[in-house]
């Protein structure tokens, strides 16, 4: 599609068209003087709203991470963390020395124990929300958490 | 009792950033908790640690005693300062708090149960001399007896169901000719309501005041009071504006209540900080209950005596005892405060959002505590209370001047306040004059608007 205008040049517009598809984007748009000339492939006429809306959901996710207190991780997706019901303190195994519970790229079964968290002298095994695969452990065996902490990311 | 290295502090807003500033003058470490709503709260900015204790809900977060001491397990908190409301008054925090070998910077578990429980507590102020309400011995059984007990106690008097609430099963006597009626009425009326128709009685009092005195202890015996707060102007039992020394009592009158409250502290070995209030009426005082916390208007008494209250309760926590005795204590001065809320001044609706601008007054003599701050938006899960204004002056009448001038200059904006109640009342001739009672307020704001 192109604003058109009479007496416009079809060779330019064939010439973009070719462009297009040798660099398969979807979109191109030329502008001289007063005559703007735009070509997109069908079926993305509304393309050109997309990337405006598109851009500030973009942009949310770190700049809410740099607001918040906690190393919340909001670019990753929030279903697939696992987060500190509890303040207190972390440990990685059953007791010191012992093998850890998960390492990453440890597939984990829904329910089975992550990690500990101990809290007015009592251990609290926190369990995987889901089943899938540790792609990522955000805490240190002994680090105290706090409320909502982002300590497991499960794939 | 041992040194206070590091203080938590199990609160949220003003009262949370007053007892932050005692902590840092004292040179404490402290450590602030908050919901998830809280995390930009100012109490939070300021504290040298926080830690997130849970969702927005009052009860998950700033009520969850679980999350709180595994707050102070992981800080190292060794104290906890529970400001007012939430887990201030609540024994079971006390205690265990004391079973984790943290510091509860109040008084016992033991004296929060006795004074929590209104029939124990009026028992007990009965015992350590505190003047209460004038009432029968428990029911009253017979014609006989009403108007016995009704000529001991002096007219008015307000017959009571024993096992009544919320006005039924209750009927008030002015006379020895009504009083009959009045006891048999609300017998059936209780009857009816309750199928129980023991009644009691009690002196009705028309046109209290409002009355508390502040009380100190050492938990080894030793007490003082810094003289009174009237609290009067109230709507719906909420405190709106509270001052001292109150309008309607003398320097003996005065003296005399408080050495009464001092002494019963001594007999009781009262530890920390406490208020005993009273209804005041005729030159008389009826205790209503006693509450052993910080109030929310401690910075009146503050103002007239020049003794910050929070360093006291950290000085006697930690186990220094008082740093003054009775007669350093001196009263400069007449102070007012105005409970600034995020409510409509008229409706009382609650205005939670955004605050867009924000001036605070200034100069001699004006104090404001408050954790809001331009930009910041007021959660809608907690009380309304945005601020405090507190104004010093060495008369009264130089007092509420510089109150009004103090209201003209604040400006709070995007959200309502309860600041143009307060301009009205600083302008008021009953106001002026000192004249007003626990009913003054209600009164006035059922009048329509000038």
């Amino acid at each position: 599609m192109a604003d058109k205008k009479p007496g416009i040049d079809e060779a330019l517009i064939r010439n973009l068209a070719n462009i297009l598809n040798e660099t398969d984007l979807t979109e191109i748009e030329v502008e001289q003087d007063d005559l703007r000339i735009r070509v997109s492939r069908a079926g993305t006429t509304q393309y050109v709203q997309a990337p405006m809306m598109a851009a500030p959901q973009q942009m949310a996710a770190p700049s809410a991470a740099a607001v918040s207190a906690g190393p919340v991780v909001a670019a990753r997706n929030p279903d697939n963390v696992v987060s500190a019901p509890m303040v207190g303190t972390v440990y990685m195994a059953s007791a010191p020395g012992a093998r850890a519970f998960i390492e990453v790229g440890a597939m984990v079964k829904e329910g089975q124990t992550l990690l500990i968290i101990e809290a007015m002298k009592t251990m609290n095994q926190i369990p995987a929300p889901k089943s899938g695969k540790v792609t990522e452990i955000l805490i240190e065996d002994g680090r105290p958490v706090e409320y909502g902490e982002a300590l497991v990311i499960i794939e | 009792m041992p040194m206070i290295s590091k203080i938590l502090i199990a609160n949220r807003g003003e009262i949370a950033l007053r007892v932050l500033r005692a902590c840092k003058e004292l040179g404490i470490p402290c450590v602030a908790v908050h919901s998830t709503a809280d995390a930009d709260a100012m109490h939070v900015r300021l504290a040298d640690e926080s830690v997130c204790i849970g969702p927005p809900q009052a009860r998950d977060s700033y009520l969850n005693i679980h999350q709180i001491v595994a707050a102070c397990e992981i800080t190292g908190a060794d104290a906890v300062h529970p400001g007012y409301g939430f887990l201030s008054e609540n024994a079971k925090f006390a205690d265990i708090l004391e079973a984790h070998g943290i510091t509860f910077i109040g008084p016992t578990a033991e004296h929060i149960r006795l004074m929590g429980d209104k029939i124990t507590a009026k028992l007990t102020a009965v015992e350590l001399g505190i003047p209460v309400v004038p009432g029968s011995d428990g029911e009253v059984k017979t014609e006989a007896d009403a108007i016995k007990t009704a000529a001991e106690i002096g007219y008015p008097v307000l017959i009571k169901a024993t096992a009544g609430g919320g006005g039924r099963g209750m009927k008030l006597a002015h006379s020895p000719d009504d009083v009959i009626e009045a006891w048999s009425t609300a017998r059936s009326e209780s009857l009816a309501a309750f199928g129980n128709d023991a009644v009691y009685m009690e002196k009705y009092l028309t046109t209290p005041r409002h009355i508390e005195v502040q009380v100190f202890g050492d938990g080894e015996g030793n007490a003082i009071h810094l003289g009174e707060r009237d609290c009067s102007l109230q709507r719906r039992h909420q405190k709106v504006w509270e001052e001292a020394n109150s309008p309607a009592l003398n320097v003996e009158q005065r003296m005399k209540i408080g050495q009464i409250c001092a002494d019963a502290m001594k007999k009781l070995k009262y530890r920390g900080a406490g208020t005993i209030e009273f209804l005041y009426e005729n030159g008389e005082f009826y205790f209503i209950e006693m509450n052993t916390r910080l109030q929310v208007e401690h910075p009146v008494t503050e103002a007239i005596t020049g003794i910050d209250l929070v360093h006291e309760q950290i000085r006697v926590a930690s186990g220094g005892g008082l740093s003054v005795t009775q007669d350093e204590v001196h009263f400069q001065g007449h102070a007012i405060e105005c409970r600034i809320n995020a409510e409509d001044a008229r409706t009382f609706v609650p205005s939670p959002g955004t605050i867009t601008h924000f001036h605070a007054p200034g100069g001699l003599g004006v104090r404001i505590d408050s954790g809001v701050y331009q930009g910041y938006k007021i959660p809608p899960y907690y009380d309304s209370l945005i601020g405090k204004l507190i104004v010093h002056g060495r008369t009264r009448v130089e007092c509420m001047m510089r109150l009004r001038r103090a209201l003209d200059e604040f400006v709070v904006d995007g959200i309502k306040t309860t600041l143009p109640l307060f301009q009205d009342l600083v302008s008021n001739q009953d106001i002026a004059n000192g004249d007003y009672d626990i009913h003054w307020l209600e009164h006035y704001l059922e009048k329509p608007v000038e």
